[in-house]
């Protein structure tokens, strides 16, 4: 199709710039503060006609009405405010509901196992749960179907390898869409780094060392998530794991965290915290170890590249200016595996409003779309977004080429194996209080761990 | 007996059913069905993630559970919890109230601020309490500093951790135990006092043999909602350690939450749930049939 010619279907009313440039005052204004508003205003300008150039039929559940549910998240900070570009595109009016992190986790299954039509597109937080429970609409039908999907606008292969595996389950069917790109990031502060003469840790033991020597009762050396909580310590803990050559669960599904290398991966983790970290590490979370970093209080951070949106600006961060972004460390055998993620969105399965839900399902995950968020600093999971000026002034270039590379040095299938897991609930709590204890000395790395892998056999009937 | 506005014509036991009604479908709804409901599914394997797998395992839930370390960890934990929270809230609560009831001046306002604690709501107060333990901006470690002490961790160390949450529970709940106590003592029979005091008792004398056992009935009450209560705390553990470090301040109410909530295995969870109160009931019903409270004065004569 002619990219440059008018789609075969036509909105009934085109776009105006009045709107674009409201949604991108909002943006400017809500989201990134201190972005640079024509940039994204030229931004508008030269991703509008892509939407018009689709071989959609946008028009074809007008007058009806979604329920997009999600958590906070900067997703959900950057698509609000562009909804009104959906709703003038397709005429379906979008009802955004967004709740906390422990609300949206513990309310959802509850009204998805009830058959509850409401949302019709959600955020999902564990895709092996989901597609387990029979709660997310195969998209395979939605796919082939022209009037609905045109495979060389929307452009799957502009989507990083790792997202596109994200989307397709271990039966061949694709249940989500992709909306995010994170990797397991180091987060340093150069100030403290040159008060110490100390340079940027390339390996694990070199953080650990580093971290451990800075570490005082004012600055600490490291801040990472340590709370034991599946939610919390495993994820941070998992890429050390993976770079030692480890697994929580292996590939097959076998339970994997008693391994030499998963051992040795998690007493790297919780020495590093604990003789580098700071007081009270053992119950941090992301929000912790992130405000730590924020408000100069330690030298290192080591968790989502998507932090850097928050690290680099200067209205909520204290060391936007000596922050720097570096590679994942590696382990003794040369590896560096970091830990990855990319946010999920997908249709309930008894939704009432499927072909809405589809089609915002289509202009979220669009190109024209993640540019636009990319430009307000969102990793989006396009390579198009990440290549863009714009996203590399919100998120900036080195942070950018830091999770980009980063990104690449992932193993999306040894972090599936746990994170889609349908009982990933139980194995993760398992590994985050083998962890936790580590850091508080509760107990060694390697009993701990062979306790909790008892624990996730059981729970698994291995 | 019955008001005299009563409608003429209207039968007595359908006028007392009809006032009667509102609240007991009310009661029905909000308790009864639920138990019923977590009832009938603790003898199923129903998963949220598996829902077609449904199926009645009688008491396999219940076997499982008890063969547990999981739950005999939580359990001594939750004992533990408790017994500690109890018997502090136990005696500073009755120690504030004999000093309130001896105290004749301000005394109103002393008890609207001792009350304080329990009118404030549990989140909002669990949530400030974070703060104050918070190793490096609380101010409970800048005052340890100030003295020349060693911050702690409060919540993350295996050491503090339980203790923490013991005081933010007796904090909030002590006022409750004042409250009934000094309604007790309100109602104390003042005679024996002063018989007492003219037969030359001394203070500690008159407190241990009248104002305790007299005091002894309202007590036995208080503890009883205090242990039923302390022993399915779940708000103030939830956000101020989440059961860490570890598994150290894992209740069973939180293990219910994890099995339910988390691993959304509802039938196990609902079996959790159906022992946690089996083991209410049994204790409470245990201590007041020792203290023989549930029987008619006469009979305890």
């Amino acid at each position: 199709m002619n990219r440059f010619a008018p789609g075969p279907y036509q909105i009934s009313r085109p776009i105006n710039r009045r709107l674009l440039l409201q949604a991108t005052a909002f943006i400017t204004g809500a989201a990134t503060l201190g972005r640079p508003t024509a940039v994204l205003a030229a931004m508008f300008d030269d991703v509008k006609d892509q939407y018009l150039n689709a071989g959609i039929d946008w028009r074809q559940a007008a007058g009806s009405k979604i329920q997009l549910a999600g958590l906070t998240h900067p997703w959900m900070e950057t698509i609000r405010p562009l909804v009104p570009i959906f709703e003038e595109l397709t005429g379906v009016e979008v009802e955004v509901v967004e709740q906390s992190n422990t609300e949206f986790i513990t309310e959802m299954p509850v009204k998805l196992a009830a058959q509850n039509a409401l949302p019709d597109v959600y955020m999902v937080w564990a895709q092996g749960q989901a597609i387990s429970g029979g709660w997310l609409e195969p998209l395979d039908p939605y796919l082939g179907n022209a009037s609905l999907h045109d495979a060389a606008w929307w452009d799957d292969a502009d989507n990083f390898p790792g997202a596109r595996s994200f989307s397709i389950w271990s039966d061949g069917v694709s249940y989500t869409r992709t909306i995010t790109a994170e990797a397991q990031t180091l987060f340093v502060n150069s100030a403290i780094l040159s008060e110490n003469n100390a340079a940027i840790p390339a390996t694990f033991e070199e953080l650990h060392a580093t971290a451990a020597a800075i570490n005082s009762d004012d600055v600490s050396g490291v801040a990472m998530r340590g709370k034991a909580t599946g939610d919390a310590v495993a994820w941070p803990a998992g890429g050390y794991v993976f770079s030692y050559g480890g697994g929580i669960l292996g590939l097959d599904g076998a339970v994997a965290m008693d391994s030499p290398e998963a051992i040795a991966g998690v007493d790297m983790y919780a020495r590093t915290l604990r003789e580098g970290g700071p007081l009270g590490v053992s119950n941090y979370h992301w929000l912790e170890a992130l405000n730590d970093f924020l408000q100069g209080a330690t030298a290192f951070g080591c968790d989502s590249s998507n932090f850097a949106t928050d690290i680099s600006n200067p209205e909520k961060s204290m060391v936007s200016d000596v922050a720097t972004f570096a590679a994942f460390p590696q382990s003794p055998s040369g590896i560096s595996r970091p830990n990855m993620w990319h946010w999920l969105t997908g249709i309930n399965r008894f939704s009432e409003n499927k072909t809405g839900a589809w089609l915002f399902l289509m202009w979220a995950t669009s190109k024209p779309t993640n540019m636009l968020g990319a430009a307000a600093g969102l990793a989006t999971p396009r390579t198009s977004a990440w290549s863009s000026d714009a996203f590399k002034q919100a998120l900036g270039a080195e942070a950018a080429d830091a999770a980009l590379a980063n990104l690449a040095n992932t193993d999306g299938d040894i972090m599936k194996a746990t994170w889609f897991h349908p009982q990933a609930g139980e194995v993760l709590d398992s590994f985050a209080i083998a962890v936790n204890e580590a850091i508080t000395e509760a107990s060694d790395a390697e009993t701990a761990l062979k306790a909790a892998a008892e624990n996730a056999r059981r729970a698994l009937g291995q | 007996m019955l008001p005299l506005n009563m409608p003429r014509g209207l039968p007595r036991n359908a006028f007392i059913v009809l006032m009667l009604a509102p609240t007991t479908v009310l009661l029905l709804g909000v308790t009864l069905f639920p138990f019923l409901t977590a009832l009938v599914m603790s003898f199923t394997n129903y998963s949220l993630i598996r829902p077609n797998e449904l199926a009645w395992i009688g008491f396999e839930n219940y076997l499982n559970l008890l063969a547990s370390e999981e739950f005999w960890r939580s359990f001594r934990i939750t004992v533990i919890f408790t017994t500690f929270a109890v018997s502090m809230q136990m005696v500073l609560g009755t120690a504030v109230a004999l000093l309130l009831h001896y105290e004749t001046r301000r005394v109103g306002w002393l008890r609207v601020i001792y009350l304080l604690p329990m009118a404030i709501t549990p989140v909002a107060a669990t949530f400030t309490f974070r703060m104050m333990f918070n190793p490096s901006l609380g101010v409970i470690n800048h005052l340890f500093k100030t003295v020349g002490l060693a911050p702690q961790d409060w919540l993350g160390s295996p050491a503090t951790a339980l203790l923490s949450l013991l005081i933010v529970d007796t904090w909030q709940w002590t006022p409750f135990v004042m409250l009934i106590a000094v309604g007790g003592l309100a109602a104390m029979d003042d005679e024996q006092l002063e018989a007492a005091q003219m037969d030359g008792a001394t203070f500690w004398q008159t407190l241990s043999h009248h104002v305790i056992p007299m005091l002894t009935p309202y007590l036995a009450f208080a503890m009883v909602f205090r242990s039923i209560d302390a022993f399915k705390t779940f708000d103030i553990i939830f956000v101020l350690t989440g059961g860490g470090p570890g598994t150290l301040t894992r209740t069973l109410n939180l293990l219910t939450y994890k099995h339910g909530i988390e691993f959304l295995s509802m039938g196990y969870a609902s079996a959790i749930a159906i022992v946690m109160l089996a083991i209410a009931i049994l204790a409470s019903q245990v201590f007041l049939r020792r203290l023989r409270l549930l029987q008619p004065r006469a009979a305890r004569a």
